[in-house]
């Protein structure tokens, strides 16, 4: 009986090996399209060997949220700060100008762990294509996603938006970016995208909706506080019902 | 059925000796690790902090339930045959399959209460920051106890012939990161040829890949666990364990 | 019904220790053939590597022999059959320090293959047995070293069998507790039990056992009845120290 236990091992391990071959279906993209756009190799390394991709790709979002948020030092042949006088620089506002050459491809990192990602991706291209004005490398986000997530139906939407922002048809872009909004995950840059695009076209009961939702659903304190500001402003030109 | 009762009480002491000693010292750490990273989190990740939490919790869950799973199965047998306990085990009409299945159960169900205590608490600590229970939660936690079930298998059988529990752990730690590697292996033996090529297929054979119970880092995509997936993780489990009993019944204290 | 409780015939043990070049081979028994006849109390002398614990863990089915046969009770020592008729006392046995002894029996009771009311009367036996039921309050960390001989003895005791195998079972105690275990064996041995027994100690051994095994590297030298040495001038020291020169 003794003798038996070693074959029967080793046939019971090769069956679990056939059963898993069977089953398996790789969610997430092969490790060549992985590209580390900053020291993070280590950090990669480990959400393969840990088997924690989302969680990475969760530091990683967080890590392109700082580095969009901290303010750039852009040169003196560049206007002084009016905040600042003296100093040279832009700060993150609620627009999100700036150069950020590195944003780009650390958005495109977090769809590399997490395809699935897509808040991130969204977000990565909106503000790609809305804040820093960049429409190609917001394409090339999205189409990276697209590929690595082809279900994902959020992407080809922004991708028209984005299509119509370039045409210079903004209420196209409101209408191809409505979708978004009752999402859970919808990135609030996009909120305030839509909302602003609509009081621009003077849909201002639908911007007003956009900025109160915002200000009940957001824990950015910045785009809590803008959306404050504009339904003030809004409850003086919109009628009372 | 005699032997049945002496695996119950082999796995009933098992899970005693446990819950007795490091259990409460890692929950505890586990609560500070998850609030504090609750705190940075919510600071961090501004409206992504559910996704963030969940994430990190679940890992985190995985990670400390595999931490005591691995030392427990490395050092239990050890720590039996040095302080001669086992005397008083094998000199009994004790069957060695008997001792060797409690001794795995107790690890496993020690493992399984580990992760839903810590699931509660994860659960509790989600809906005081205002949110719901994740998609995939239970699927999650599932697939980090099959994980669970069997490394601690391969480690009870790599403790049986390794020479301290430190390699026991390297050893089962080694295997765990390289069964999540499995799918990297298979794209790797998909563009390779000749020889290396079958190297790989055989190696992708031989390491349980892991991946295919990683719920936790599926959410998003589909993620319940396909039959096939309890399959395997009994084969590779019965596979282990019919290993470590090989070993077991030729060993001498 | 053999009339012998252990008998081991041309028995070897060979260990092998792997090694970085090599592995390397200690013969710590050879050519071992003797009876412990039941009912009896028989004890083992030698010299610390003389293969005592060595005969001990052969007889219990710990180890296994390299060459030769050993039986206990007719059974091989691995079988259930044997092993249900021998109680083992190794030498510092250990106890979770946590536990009350009723508890750590209980749990060695369990393995013996008994379960409720006879388990919980087994328990109760063998604490009122070796006087453990004065401290049952107590946890094994608080217990002295005789209290924790008692308490090894009690678990040996749980499915009354019918051979004790005891490695040094009074080594470290006082002579008030090496009294009181020395009372307590023969009371088991009137009651028909084998008890085999290894031992540094030649005043103990000769006052317990009605015969003695001497080992000497591996090899028995003598076997001694307690005829012989209570005729012999200078007792069984002068036999023992003859044997092992």
């Amino acid at each position: 009986m003794p003798r038996l236990l070693l074959p029967a091992a080793l046939l019971a391990w090769l069956a679990g090996g056939l059963a898993a071959s069977g089953a398996y279906v790789p969610h997430y993209p092969p490790p060549y399209e992985i590209r580390v756009p900053a020291a993070g190799a280590a950090g990669d390394m480990f959400s393969l060997a840990l088997g924690a991709r989302r969680l990475f790709a969760d530091l990683w979002f967080v890590r392109l949220m700082q580095y969009y948020g901290t303010q750039e030092d852009i040169g003196e042949e560049e206007e002084e700060c009016p905040e600042h006088p003296g100093q040279h620089h832009h700060h993150h506002g609620l627009n999100g100008e700036g150069s950020y050459p590195e944003f780009l491809p650390r958005a495109r990192h977090i769809l590399e762990l997490d395809p699935h990602f897509a808040t991130a991706g969204l977000y990565g291209a909106g503000a790609l294509a809305f804040n820093l004005d960049r429409t190609a490398e917001a394409q090339e986000l999205l189409n990276f996603g697209i590929k690595q997530s082809p279900r994902e139906w959020k992407y080809p939407l922004l991708l028209a938006a984005i299509g119509y922002s370039k045409a210079k048809e903004p209420m196209k872009v409101a209408e191809a970016i409505r979708p978004f909004l009752s999402d859970p995950d919808c990135p609030v840059m996009l909120k305030q995208l839509a909302a602003f695009l609509n009081k621009r076209a003077g849909n201002l009961a639908a911007a007003a909706a956009i900025y109160a939702d915002i200000a009940a659903t957001s824990k950015d304190t910045a785009y809590v506080a803008n959306a404050r500001r504009e339904l003030a402003k809004l409850s003086s030109r919109v009628p009372a019902k | 059925m005699k032997s049945v009762r002496v695996l119950l009480a082999v796995a009933g002491n098992s899970f005693y000796e446990s819950v007795r000693h490091r259990f409460f010292l890692l929950f505890a750490v586990f609560a500070f690790t998850a609030i504090y990273a609750s705190v940075l989190a919510g600071v961090m990740a501004v409206d992504q902090e559910a996704r963030v939490l969940a994430d990190f919790g679940l890992a985190l869950m995985e990670l400390t339930a595999l931490a005591y799973a691995l030392f427990t199965a490395s050092s239990v047998l050890l720590r039996e045959a040095e302080t001669k306990t086992i005397y008083l085990v094998f000199s009994r009409p004790v069957p060695r399959w008997a001792y060797l299945g409690g001794k795995l159960a107790g690890a496993l169900l020690t493992a399984a209460l580990m992760l839903v205590v810590m699931g509660g608490m994860h659960l509790a600590l989600l809906a005081l920051r205002g949110f719901g229970a994740p998609a995939c939660y239970g699927w999650a936690v599932l697939g980090s106890f099959l994980k669970l079930s069997v490394i601690t298998s391969a480690a009870f059988f790599v403790s049986l012939f390794s020479t301290s529990a430190v390699s026991t752990m390297v050893i089962s730690g080694v295997l765990w990161t390289a069964g999540h590697f499995v799918s990297e292996a298979r794209f790797l033996a998909d563009k390779a040829h000749g020889v290396s090529a079958a190297a790989l297929k055989g190696a992708m054979l031989l390491i349980p890949n892991l991946q295919l119970f990683n719920a936790r880092d599926a959410a998003g995509a589909a993620c319940a666990l396909p039959p096939a997936a309890f399959a395997a993780a009994a084969a590779w489990t019965l596979g282990a364990c019919l290993a470590a009993l090989w070993l077991l019944s030729r060993k001498e204290f | 019904m053999s009339a012998h409780a252990v008998s081991f015939s041309a028995v070897e043990k060979t260990y092998k220790r792997p090694g970085f070049l090599g592995a390397s081979y200690t013969t710590a028994v050879k050519d071992l053939s003797f009876e412990i006849p039941a009912g009896e109390i028989t004890g083992l002398l030698g010299l610390n590597g003389a293969g005592k614990t060595t005969i001990m863990k052969l007889l219990t089915g710990l180890i296994f022999p390299s060459a030769g046969k050993v039986k206990v009770f007719g059974h091989a020592p691995t079988e259930g059959a044997a092993k249900a008729r021998v109680g083992f006392l190794p030498e510092l046995p250990y106890f979770p320090p946590h536990l009350k002894p009723a508890e750590a029996l209980a749990y060695y009771g369990r393995l013996s293959g008994l379960a409720g009311p006879a388990l919980a009367q087994a328990v109760r036996a063998a604490m009122d047995r070796t006087g453990l039921e004065p401290h049952a309050g107590k946890r094994v960390s608080e217990f002295s070293k005789g209290m924790l001989q008692r308490l090894g003895l009690a678990q040996a005791l749980l499915h009354d069998p019918d051979l004790l195998v005891l490695d040094e079972p009074v080594s470290g105690l006082d002579p008030l507790a090496i009294h009181d275990i020395r009372g307590l064996l023969a009371g088991l041995n009137a009651e028909g039990r084998a008890v085999f027994l290894s031992s540094h100690s030649i005043s103990e051994v000769e006052k317990l056992c009605s015969r003695v095994l001497i080992m000497v590297k591996g090899r028995l030298a003598a076997v001694v009845k307690r005829a012989q040495w209570e005729a012999a001038p200078g007792g069984l020291e002068t036999i023992f120290v003859e044997a092992v020169r």
